[in-house]
């Protein structure tokens, strides 16, 4: 397939599934913070906004109201649900001819419905709906991608954005809220703990693998290496090593090969315990810039065709 | 003389309508005025909308189409198909011999040297670039229009980059689902094989040896007004929809980039105008076009559809020649004749057009759109001069034409049915032999009166029924 539709289909996977996480954590944190009045709310505005990536690039003051805006309907924020959602829907518009109609009227409809004028309002009037209806209109994009998507190159590489930025979100969940987490026991630690799983929908599936002891470094485990749970880091580079499989072919193994083989072998035969011991951060860190590593070999083996070439463009017949 | 009204004669209903009719009225103006509010949002879902420029993109609008369709007998279109067909390969014909053939036409003083030199959709460049099959406008959509007699006639050639049939196949899909007791009861000719014919039309102009040409659909891009249409194809034909960028040339073949490398094309369906398709020949400052594709068409390794240079035979100057080509080429009488045409250029002409400036309509020859008329019985006096000094400045820039009152279809506007004027832009496909879709695009005008039907001012399109009434050979619509 054409390498630019390759990368559109690659982005995305990765816009849709980074809207979700958005409303995702926005809604825990949201929620969190009615339920625990006591709690230094702008440090924990400042943490989502740090998950996200977009701490640095944040102009307002750190509380509900203007955070909730900028992650969900401010243009100006090229990681807002709006404007991932916007291009998402910019890119289906030119894979019209790759991607089922089924699926571009999920993506347009989505798109539609956030475009509404009076989005933003419904944020005040019933935050929980509507960050509820983003994760469902997310949730029926992806879930029509799986029911009428042939699993053609396409499939895989949407797959792949899919994939990588979970992988991705996950890792940086854990960085940022480890650092204030690992030391907190209580009641607190144990809210705190909660929310992380719930920021990644993991909270029920943990109680059913585990239980409701909540203990920290279990639900780090879970979320690292959980081989079952779709959302965990090591079932992510499992499913991503995967693809790249079947999209490499036959031959040698290609930085890209090698690149994803080493950052899952590294998640799948690590040890939880001398993790924590030897450093939980750097370890993150390392697995974020690996998993960084992988999107960038695969860019430069499947979407940069010919850009090598010494061109004999200008000879003429 | 009045309008033709297509549905209603001096007998009443005309009879190929009366089924229709009757069906609409049982129906009733409220259904329809529900059904029309339908038809909004299944072309809002699909996305089939057309962007207007300074809006934001949540607010593109959705194809204007109008519930009433609009009904061509099988006679009539049997005559109407035959003319195009003539047409067409005398246009082939003239583009080819113009390009590679030595001019002949121009030789023998059909159409003069000096108006092909200074069209503006002359090019240079395209001397010598081959064309298999001599099949130069792959795709031509002619503009026809009923006079008050009800005589089809040519309005205008579109040779270059035609817009339009995909709304003719998602018109037809929108009127099964939106009308489907409409469709019950007449034998309609279908439209859905497009594709498939566009691409073996395509796939038999590739460059000599290649067995199993790659053919592509090349676009400007998303922001493109007509790139729904460009995609539309590309799903319809099975073929990929490449931009600029996508593709490269190397050593004169061009190539596109895909995940397992680069890949040779053979046939570009380009949807990108002449000036924007090599930056090196062509516009400097184009992003659009692949630097190298001029000269790997000179070179024979790709073919481009349509063909480098059309615009010198849809030129509007070039028009009023095209019946004396018919008989030079062919031998035969025009089926469809022209709109009586008066030239600029020629002295006496020149007269006979300022004295009744105020009768006739004075096209620009560079325009399409619909922009630039000036249509002599509607515009005001400071208009008129305005108009006249700029014919006696540059006559070359312009022709004049009577006026043709379009012929009037029921449309329904503001919950009624109403009379607006219409055309008709059949869509003529060259390839091995030369095939037309059976109707094509209605466009009709909506503002009452007016008798510009473009969509970027104020038209909009109906469904258009070819009757198949050839016995024992129906074919059943969907």
């Amino acid at each position: 397939m054409l390498s630019r539709h390759a990368e559109d289909m690659f982005w995305l996977g990765r816009y849709i599934e980074r809207a979700e996480d958005t409303a995702r954590m926005l809604d825990v944190t949201y929620h969190n913070l009615l339920e625990s009045p006591g709690e230094n709310s702008s440090r924990t505005w400042q943490e989502l906004l740090e998950v996200l990536f977009v701490d640095a690039a944040y102009p307002g003051p750190l509380q509900g109201r203007p955070v909730s805006g900028y992650l969900v309907t401010d243009r100006s924020n090229p990681g807002s649900i709006i404007a991932s959602v916007g291009r998402a829907r910019d890119n289906a518009r030119g894979l019209r001819d790759r991607i089922s109609t089924e699926l571009w009227e999920a993506v347009n409809v989505f798109h539609l419905e956030l475009a509404r004028a009076d989005f933003a309002l419904d944020i005040d009037r019933r935050a929980y709906e509507v960050f509820r209806n983003i994760r469902s209109r997310c949730q029926l994009v992806s879930g029509v991608a799986a029911q009428t998507m042939p699993r053609d190159e396409g499939y895989r590489f949407m797959m792949l954005g899919w994939l990588l930025e979970r992988a991705e979100m996950t890792c940086r969940l854990l960085t940022v809220r480890y650092v204030r987490l690992a030391g907190s026991e209580g009641q607190l630690g144990f809210h705190a703990w909660v929310s992380v799983l719930k920021s990644v929908s993991a909270y029920e599936a943990y109680l059913k693998a585990h239980d409701a002891s909540l203990d920290p470094s279990s639900v780090l485990e879970f979320l690292l290496l959980d081989q079952e749970f779709p959302r965990s880091v090591l079932y992510c580079l499992q499913q991503v090593e995967r693809l790249i499989d079947r999209l490499a072919g036959s031959g040698g193994p290609t930085a890209m090969e090698r690149a994803i083989g080493r950052v899952r072998a590294r998640a799948e035969y690590c040890d939880i315990a001398s993790i924590v011991h030897s450093g939980l951060g750097q370890f993150l860190e390392d697995m974020q810039k690996e998993i960084y590593q992988v999107s960038e070999e695969m860019e430069n083996q499947f979407f940069r065709a010919g850009t090598d070439l010494q061109l004999h463009s200008y000879r003429w017949a | 003389m009045g309008s033709f009204d297509e549905v209603r004669g001096p007998d009443g209903v005309r009879p190929h309508y009366r089924v229709l009719m009757d069906r609409l009225e049982e129906i009733g103006a409220e259904e329809l005025a529900d059904r029309s509010a339908l038809l909004d949002s299944f072309f809002r879902t699909l996305g089939i909308t057309f962007a207007v420029s300074g809006e934001e993109n949540g607010m593109e609008r959705t194809w204007p189409m109008d519930l009433v369709p609009r009904i061509i007998p099988g006679d009539e279109w049997r005559m109407i198909e035959a003319g195009l067909i003539q047409r067409v390969t005398v246009l082939n014909r003239f583009l080819d011999d113009l390009y590679v053939g030595g001019q002949q036409a121009v030789n023998d003083g059909i159409v003069p040297r000096w108006l092909i030199e200074s069209s503006a959709g002359y090019v240079r460049e395209a001397h010598g670039i081959p064309a298999p099959r001599g099949s130069r406008c792959v795709v031509a959509g002619i503009d026809l229009v009923r006079d008050g007699a009800g005589v089809y006639r040519v309005l205008e050639d579109n040779l270059r980059v035609p817009s339009g049939i995909s709304y003719v196949l998602e018109n037809r899909v929108a009127m099964t689902r939106i009308l489907p007791v409409g469709f019950a009861s007449h034998t309609i000719r279908p439209v859905d094989h497009y594709g498939a014919s566009l691409l073996r039309a395509l796939r038999s102009i590739a460059p000599h040896p290649v067995i199993d040409p790659t053919v592509v659909v090349l676009t400007p891009g998303v922001a493109n007004s007509a790139y729904f249409e460009h995609s539309f194809l590309a799903r319809q034909m099975g073929i990929e929809l490449v931009e600029g960028r996508d593709l490269l040339v190397d050593d004169r073949h061009v190539y596109m980039r895909t995940t397992q490398g680069l890949k040779r094309v053979d046939v570009i369906y380009r949807r990108v105008n002449d000036e924007f398709l090599d930056p090196v020949v062509f516009r400097q400052d184009s992003l659009l076009g692949v630097p190298g594709l001029h000269g790997a068409a000179r070179a024979g390794t790709v073919t481009l559809a349509n063909a480098i240079g059309n615009g010198a035979a849809d030129d509007k100057g070039i028009y009023p020649y095209v019946p004396a080509l018919i008989d030079y080429y062919l031998g035969e009488e025009p089926i469809l004749p022209n709109v009586t045409t008066y030239l600029p250029w020629e002295p006496d002409q020149l007269e006979l057009i300022l004295g009744r400036i105020d009768q006739l309509v004075i096209k620009p020859v560079g325009e399409a759109g619909g922009y630039g008329i000036v249509i002599g019985n509607r515009a005001d006096e400071a208009t008129l001069s305005a108009v006249a000094m700029a014919l006696e400045a540059d006559p070359r820039g312009y022709i004049a034409q009577e006026t043709i009152q379009l012929s009037t279809h029921p449309t329904f506007v503001d919950g009624r049915l109403e009379p607006r004027h219409v055309d008709l832009r059949p869509f003529v496909l060259s390839g091995e032999t030369i095939e037309v879709v059976p109707g094509g695009l209605t466009r009709v005008a909506l503002n009452e009166g007016s008798l510009i039907v473009n969509s970027s001012q104020g038209g909009g399109s109906k469904d258009t029924w070819v009757l198949d009434d050839r016995v024992g050979d129906a074919v059943t619509p969907r």
